[in-house]
């Protein structure tokens, strides 16, 4: 008998608004602990909950992103249960009326494309942070309260490798509708794994487990692999799967039990009655589609379709939304799609792969990149120049024109100047002239070699070439 | 003599005559006394006092007036105890956003009045520093579970308190004090900072000895504060400019189902007396009724929606992260023994009568039933509404209970109709005032006037009416 893997995902993101969903502490990451908090994020007695309206802006974005119906009236409710990072003894989390409700996202594993469907989408304030020692914990609540969302897909995943696809795919869609850093190593994207196995054929489900807060893409794929491996060996040997919540060790690459059904909370949801249910705009829902950017899937398109890059090339420029940017900023200014494209993931990936930064860390600009490609096709440096122009252009900050200038690189393209130099070349190596007589054409490399040391590099090739052909062939009339 | 009204006061500090350094030795003289007597301060805030004071501007709306806070307010460097052991020692870093007014307007507080353990209860017996007596007889309770700030307006200490009501924990105290108490209408003033019972009925209010100095007293806490989403943007109206004696035509329904249950004829008596005083004055009073079924739905519904709220409002209270501390190995066995040895047993049976209604079994035949029920009440008023702009009660069937009558806190009694009938004001969050409108064997007794949202001006002047017809007010009493 063969099994098939049920899995569902919930991920928790965590979004980039300047203040706290409920307070006006700001969001940060790896401040000094408890720096960045006030009395609501301590959940102080007497405190109450003051929406942040930026919030519910990012959330109906990705809603958007995941082509959800999104909901009319915001309402909230409150998650009760007990734990030391529970500043409030409750969460306020979207119980009844999530957000965002019916949407999908597409993937594509080994040249298949699935549709996975996702159930909801919801606002909720994030926890404190618990840190623990031998023998003590201590709490920090710059955390608490910072915004969060939390997509749960239909149990539509059959793989790990899909599943990573959906991971990979979603933290994509948090970075190009530019809600958060989705940084699954820092916390700012975190998954849950709901997993069950089924004889293929089977239409019912079978016992699932979970597996909570897997912190990185791969940690989620080793999870479920080993977890549907467990599964199935406890299935073939005629054994039940318990019920249960576990977490994924990183060290042995194995997952553990946490609790079990029986220890089940009950969170007790009811309506947060501090803050009345919320008529969301239409209008405003429309506006904030109005201003979303193009995706990477639909960037990519574009790419391949009306750029006429392969799929290679459209694949590597929006696999990150920085550089995707970037190239479509550049082609405001030129339209040599293959060139800005060779640019981008040569030179300009590997000054960022050595740096360690991110394009727009650096001192390039869309203009620049565009302008340097623009002075090789006018002949204006040469290929060899401009290497040395982007260098520049990276250290100092300035516009190629000014570095040419500075540099004295501009290429010599008026052939009278050519000439001169030329002649001036074949004056000193009146033995070469012998030798090209002789039939001895290598000597040609080496007189362009003198050419150039003579014109600092700056004759253009191509003509300096001809023009020593034709003075040549002159002087051996 | 230092029972001035706070009309009578912003007159006296006006004059140059008026020697306020003796006034307040005297008021300080007299929170001593009282307290001796009455038990109703968890902290006079003395040192406090005086300092505010050499910076104070007398010439601020409500400069120098001193008053008193319930201990559930939040003090920026005052112990804020909710007469709970479980917040004995708290210290807030913060101040409720009222206190932020009043101080912005000159007032001085003077003290920390004491109240039932977190605002659970109607009787001020449950305090951490022990019952509250009532002034016009200490043998008797002041009520709650306001009852410190009650005491403190009735026995003269200060012009104006301020207290905290969920079911009728002002204005039953009120009555049983005899001085005004007043909820306004949900939303009017902010809750910041104050700590919850139960958000959706909590409600800020205020004690006075007379209806003038309650407009003066709300007037100055209402409006917007960013801080509580649920404040109402709602422009606030002069109240005392507009307070107004002519109530000619003013519609007053009395409900028949309420009026049934007085048991208490000298109480009934002196209700008749209102009726007959509101006729006079030209108003138009006529009988409605509210199902009985639903009055006495009343009790159960509120226990089951407070207690529910009041589960999360102080699930904080956990000796982690807030409050008193017991140890324990595990973080559940110090939550566990901290909650227990922390609260007292009237909140614990709450707080765990909230947690069963809550549950996932439960919740559906108990709150959510229960917040059906509230909703078919609160369209009941909204139709009495529609041809009235006042629904008038008596306050009470009983004056003030001895000390010694109180009982512990049952589940499973049956309550009259007449204990609980004035959280119908907070189910519907409208405004709802308790006057005192005589004696009954030497204590107080009151009506209660509840007007349309909003419309705390009709309260007010109704109030106002009969206040002036009665020639009762700024009545207390320093001894009994």
């Amino acid at each position: 008998m063969e099994f098939e893997q049920i899995i569902g995902l919930e991920v928790h993101c965590e979004l980039k608004t300047n203040s706290k969903m409920f307070s006006s502490a700001p969001v940060t990451f790896g401040k000094e602990p408890n720096s960045m908090m006030n009395e609501i994020d301590m959940g102080m007695l007497g405190t109450m909950p003051v929406l942040n309206k930026r919030s519910v802006e990012l959330a109906i974005r990705v809603c958007h992103a995941l082509h959800m119906d999104i909901d009319e009236v915001l309402c909230f409710d409150r998650k009760n249960y007990y734990y030391a990072d529970l500043p409030k003894g409750f969460q306020i989390t979207q119980y009844r009326r999530p957000l965002g409700k019916n949407g999908y996202l597409d993937i594509e594993v080994d040249h298949v494309t699935t549709r996975i469907q996702i159930e909801r989408l919801h606002l909720e304030e994030d926890t404190a942070k618990q840190i623990h020692y031998n023998d003590y914990s201590l709490i920090d609540y710059n955390r608490a309260g910072i915004p969060l969302i939390e997509i749960v897909t239909c149990p539509d995943i059959r793989n790990a490798k899909q599943a990573a696809a959906y991971l990979e795919k979603l933290r994509q869609i948090f970075l190009y509708t530019d809600v958060s850093d989705a940084k699954m190593e820092e916390g700012s994207m975190r998954c849950d794994v709901n997993i069950s196995l089924r004889p293929f054929g089977c239409d019912s489900y079978g016992t699932r487990t979970e597996i909570k807060n897997v912190n990185s893409i791969s940690y989620v794929q080793k999870a479920i692999e080993f977890e549907a491996k467990r599964h199935e060996e406890l299935l073939r040997c005629g054994k039940s799967v318990l019920q249960e919540t576990r977490r994924f060790d990183e060290t042995i690459n194995e997952t553990i039990t946490m609790r079990t059904k029986s220890d089940a909370i009950d969170y007790r949801y009811y309506p947060e009655v501090n803050i009345l249910p919320i008529h969301i705009d239409h209008q405003w829902v429309l506006d904030i589609k109005k201003q979303l950017p193009l995706m990477a899937e639909d960037r990519e398109k574009i790419y391949i379709e009306k750029h006429g890059l392969s799929k290679r090339e459209a694949h590597f420029i929006v696999s990150s939304k920085e550089i995707s940017d970037f190239y479509e900023e550049t082609i405001q200014f030129c339209q040599d799609f293959q060139k800005i494209y060779h640019w981008l993931s040569g030179e300009v990936q590997s000054y960022l792969n050595n740096h360690h930064c991110t394009i727009y860390q650096t001192k390039l600009k869309p203009i620049y990149l565009s302008q340097l490609i623009q002075y090789i096709k006018e002949d204006v440096i040469s290929s060899q120049q401009s290497k040395q122009v982007f260098d520049c252009v990276m250290k100092e900050g300035k516009a190629p024109e000014v570095i040419i200038q500075e540099l004295d690189l501009r290429q010599i393209l008026d052939s009278d100047v050519i000439e001169e130099i030329v002649n001036h070349v074949l004056d000193v190596n009146a033995s070469s002239i012998q030798d090209y007589i002789q039939g001895k054409k290598k000597v040609i490399g080496f007189l362009m070699g003198q050419i150039m040391k003579e014109s600092k590099g700056q004759v253009n090739p191509k003509m300096a070439n001809q023009i020593l052909i034709q003075s040549l062939q002159k002087r051996t009339q | 003599m230092i029972q001035y009204s706070i009309e009578e006061l912003q007159k006296l500090f006006q004059s140059s005559s008026f020697d306020k350094e003796n006034y307040y030795k005297e008021v300080f003289k007299e929170a001593q006394y009282q307290q001796e007597r009455l038990n109703a301060f968890v902290t006079i805030t003395k040192n406090e006092a005086y300092e505010t004071l050499r910076y104070t501007d007398f010439d601020l709306a409500l400069g120098g007036i001193p008053y008193v806070l319930k201990d559930n307010y939040h003090t920026k460097g005052i112990k804020t105890t909710a007469s709970s052991r479980m917040l004995e020692d708290y210290i807030p870093t913060y101040n409720a956003h009222i206190v932020d007014l009043l101080n912005r307007q000159g007032a001085c507080l003077i003290g920390k009045a004491s109240m039932d353990e977190l605002a659970m209860g109607g009787t001020n017996t449950t305090a951490l520093t022990g019952p509250v007596s009532n002034p016009w007889d200490s043998s008797r309770i002041a009520g709650g579970s306001s009852g410190g700030s009650a005491a403190l307006v009735a026995s003269g200490v200060v012009p104006f308190a301020l207290g905290s009501d969920t079911g009728d924990s002002i204005r039953k105290p009120a009555g049983f004090c005899g001085v005004v108490g007043f909820k306004p209408t949900w939303g009017r003033i902010s809750r910041y900072g104050l700590i919850p019972y139960a958000s959706s009925l909590d409600t800020v209010g205020a004690f006075t000895r007379n209806v003038r100095d309650m407009a003066i007293v709300i007037e100055a806490l209402s409006g917007r504060d960013d801080k509580d989403m649920t404040s109402s943007m709602s422009r606030v109206p002069h109240y005392l400019d507009n307070l107004d004696k002519n109530i000619q035509g003013m519609k007053i329904a009395v409900i028949q189902s309420i009026n049934d249950e007085i048991t208490n004829p000298l109480i009934k008596t002196n209700f008749e007396k209102v009726i007959q005083t509101f006729q006079n004055l030209g108003a138009i009073v006529s009988e409605e009724t509210i199902p009985l079924k639903l009055m006495k739905a009343l009790h159960p519904i509120y226990t089951i929606i407070a207690n529910c709220e009041a589960t999360s409002h102080l699930a904080c209270l956990d000796g982690i992260k807030f409050g008193y501390r017991a140890s324990g190995r595990t973080i559940e066995e110090i939550i566990t023994r901290s909650r227990t040895q922390g609260l007292g047993t009237s909140v614990k049976h709450r707080l765990i009568l909230g947690h069963l209604a809550l549950a996932t079994e439960n919740q559906e035949k108990m709150f959510r039933k229960a917040q059906k029920v509230r909703r078919l009440i609160v369209e009941e008023l909204n139709r009495i509404y529609k041809d009235y702009d006042i629904i008038l009660m008596p306050n009470s069937n009983t004056i003030a209970p001895m000390l010694s009558e109180v009982t512990e806190y049952s589940l499973n009694e049956e309550k009259d109709i007449l204990e609980n009938h004035l959280c119908l004001a907070n189910f519907a969050g409208t405004p709802s005032l308790s006057l005192p409108t005589g004696f009954v064997d030497h204590m107080p007794i009151a009506v209660n006037i509840m007007g349309r949202l909003f419309e705390e001006q009709t309260v007010f002047n109704c109030a106002y009416a009969l206040e002036a017809a009665l020639h009762f007010k700024n009545q207390y009493s320093r001894e009994g």
